[in-house]
């Protein structure tokens, strides 16, 4: 059986021209960082323009790459302005938490799961749910902690920021996270976690 | 701000020191409430870590290996040298250097020469500048030169 090849194995790869395997590197980490742009885009169509922008702007900087730290830092570096870079000039809307339309547009996804008869929805989706509610910073935070297996360290260095912001910006963003279920799920919270 | 529910996601996540984590466990043996609030964050955490990410479309690795088929293929910089062979060539040099100012100043005659002067100065200058004055002047040099030299390679390591 064929040993799994690390990112760095990878990218010195690619670097002594085998540019074939980047096509793995992009496999191995797409679906993380369509994700982390689709937390800031809030939108599937422009997340994959991002995402795949993301992807070429490491390729072409693959050179540049200091192997000291992780590829997946790095890339969610790139991630991070890109999306930012994106939104500046789509001038996307990045609604707040606090917006009305938020919680009016909660309120019908409750009402439409509880007229379905799909109380006891998988908690996964209504996690999802919740989390595309969050301000863009809030989710991709969270998504970078729980998925993203990032330090807070790596985190702040990814999104330009000190980790001691990081920490408590995780865990305003968490309370969020905690207060859009409870509001999605009612009383049922508790049951479904 | 430092609420409970702040101390507990730290202790979920690890982030404790030993005497904060100690209190922490303290207070959810001992308050009913705090315990179940633990609990609570403690399912959450798992809810949390439970989350879906989200696949792009099935032609996305393709698209993405098109858009870079027609970018030049990354080649790693040459600059990329090992730091510790340039901290050695220079060190070397230095050292170099050191040796060889240590062996010229050891062998030269550092004795003034006797001034003919034929103004009357009110002091004498022999009695200031003698060997012992240059060999204090010549280390006060060195000391400083290292100081900078220590703030110069504390500069470049913060900037790392």
């Amino acid at each position: 059986m064929e040993q799994k090849l690390t990112d760095l194995e990878l990218i010195q790869k690619v670097l002594n021209g085998e540019t074939d395997q980047y096509a793995l590197l992009v496999k191995r980490h797409q679906r993380f960082v369509f994700t982390l742009a689709l937390r800031f885009s809030k939108n599937r169509e422009d997340a994959e323009e991002i995402a795949q922008d993301c992807f070429v702007k490491a390729y072409k900087a693959l050179g540049a790459f200091k192997q000291t730290a992780k590829f997946s830092t790095w890339l969610y570096t790139i991630t991070y302005t890109t999306a930012m870079t994106f939104l500046r000039k789509n001038r996307l809307d990045t609604t707040s938490i606090h917006d009305e339309s938020t919680i009016l547009q909660l309120e019908n996804q409750t009402s439409s799961f509880n007229a379905n008869g799909y109380e006891r929805q998988d908690s996964h989706a209504f996690l999802n749910i919740a989390i595309t509610q969050l301000s863009p910073d809030d989710a991709a935070i969270i998504t970078l902690f729980y998925k993203g297996e990032q330090s807070l360290e790596e985190i702040g260095e990814a999104l330009h920021m000190e980790p001691n912001t990081i920490k408590v910006k995780l865990h305003r963003a968490r309370q969020r996270l905690k207060e859009k279920l409870q509001y999605l799920l009612k009383d049922e919270v508790k049951e479904l976690l | 701000m430092n609420t409970i529910e702040q101390q507990l996601w730290d202790y979920i996540d690890g982030n404790l020191d030993d005497s904060s984590k100690k209190a922490i466990e303290e207070k959810i043996a001992l308050d009913a409430e705090v315990k179940a609030q633990y609990e609570d964050l403690l399912k959450l955490n798992l809810a949390f870590n439970g989350m879906d990410l989200d696949e792009p479309s099935m032609s996305f690795t393709r698209n993405v290996m098109e858009s870079v088929a027609l970018a030049p293929a990354p080649v790693a910089m040459k600059t990329k040298v090992d730091k510790k062979i340039i901290y050695s060539i220079g060190g070397f040099f230095v050292v170099s250097l050191l040796a060889l100012l240590s062996y010229v100043f050891y062998h030269a005659n550092l004795e003034m020469p006797q001034f003919d002067l034929k103004v009357n100065f009110d002091f004498n200058l022999e009695k200031y500048i003698t060997s012992t004055a240059i060999y204090a002047f010549l280390f006060a040099d060195l000391v400083i030169g290292l100081i900078f030299l220590d703030q110069f390679l504390r500069k470049k390591i913060a900037q790392k």
